[in-house]
């Protein structure tokens, strides 16, 4: 059985957001909501890093286990999904995850959460797949038609890998090994030299 | 005898009243940390159809540098 995780290469990722753009144009995500965004460190400064992050789908997620209504569940292929219709908009699962996946499009009076939105590894949600339904609450359901989640699949670059973690854990291995296996052809250094 | 009436009345009252009081012992019990939601069928299609796990595997396997 696979895991299915994310891995966002920093050494290749330019910061296009383009893997924001197809998640919000995949999942038809509300205005004001996220559910990948692209962080860049030292932005600005030589040497800055960019990576995109979203819903790490966690082995042991923090977000299931302070769910009070218990709305979280994981498919027998690691994908964190969540039952919008049990969910109550309390607000535990944000401030638990350390990567600031949940996410609450409605805000309604008094700052009441509406329901949590968040990444499904396109993936969908319970109920029937592929309906109208589903697609209105959680998004498309890539998965379910044998197609990589829309960020990973439109990344230029390559830099948004997903899939099972061992095989993602490979890609990236290779392509360490071939950095670190020859001369920098190209790069920050070569463009700018040192510093 | 006709003092005890209204009383009476008023038990009556008081006792219907006291009836929306009831409160059922049938109470529905969860087991915390347990998914209490809908059943998700992809879980099923994945594991049962080896042909969308093929499909799967290969646009995953795609993501290698050519």
């Amino acid at each position: 059985m696979a895991r299915m995780k994310f891995l966002c290469d920093a050494d290749r990722c330019i910061e296009c957001n383009g893997c924001v753009t197809a998640c919000k144009n995949a999942n038809e995500v509300p205005w004001g909501v996220n559910r990948r965004r692209v962080v860049t460190l030292n932005d600005g400064l030589p040497g800055e890093k960019s990576i995109s992050v979203a819903c790490m789908h966690c082995t042991d997620a923090p977000c299931a286990a302070v769910c009070p209504v218990d709305c979280f569940y994981t498919t027998d292929d690691g994908i964190v999904l969540h039952d919008k219709d049990l969910c109550i908009g309390c607000g535990y699962c944000f401030y638990a995850c350390p990567f600031g996946a949940p996410q609450f499009p409605k805000t309604e009076a008094f700052g009441v959460r509406g329901k949590m939105d968040k990444c499904t590894f396109c993936a969908g949600g319970p109920g029937e797949d592929g309906t109208e339904e589903e697609f209105e609450k959680y998004g498309a359901n890539r998965i379910a038609d044998g197609k990589l989640p829309a960020c990973a699949e439109m990344c230029a670059t390559k830099a948004l890998l997903a899939g099972d973690g061992d095989m993602v854990a490979d890609i990236y291995r290779e392509r360490v090994m071939r950095r670190g296996g020859r001369p920098q052809t190209w790069g920050w250094s070569k463009a700018y030299g040192e510093g | 005898m006709r003092s005890r009436i209204p009383h009476i009345l008023l038990l009556a009252v008081g006792v219907l009243l006291l009836t929306a009081c009831y409160e059922s012992s049938d109470v529905t019990r969860h087991e915390p940390g347990v998914y209490k939601g809908e059943a998700d069928p992809l879980a099923k299609k994945l594991e049962n159809d080896g042909e969308l796990r093929e499909q799967l595997n290969q646009r995953f396997d795609g993501q290698r540098d050519r």
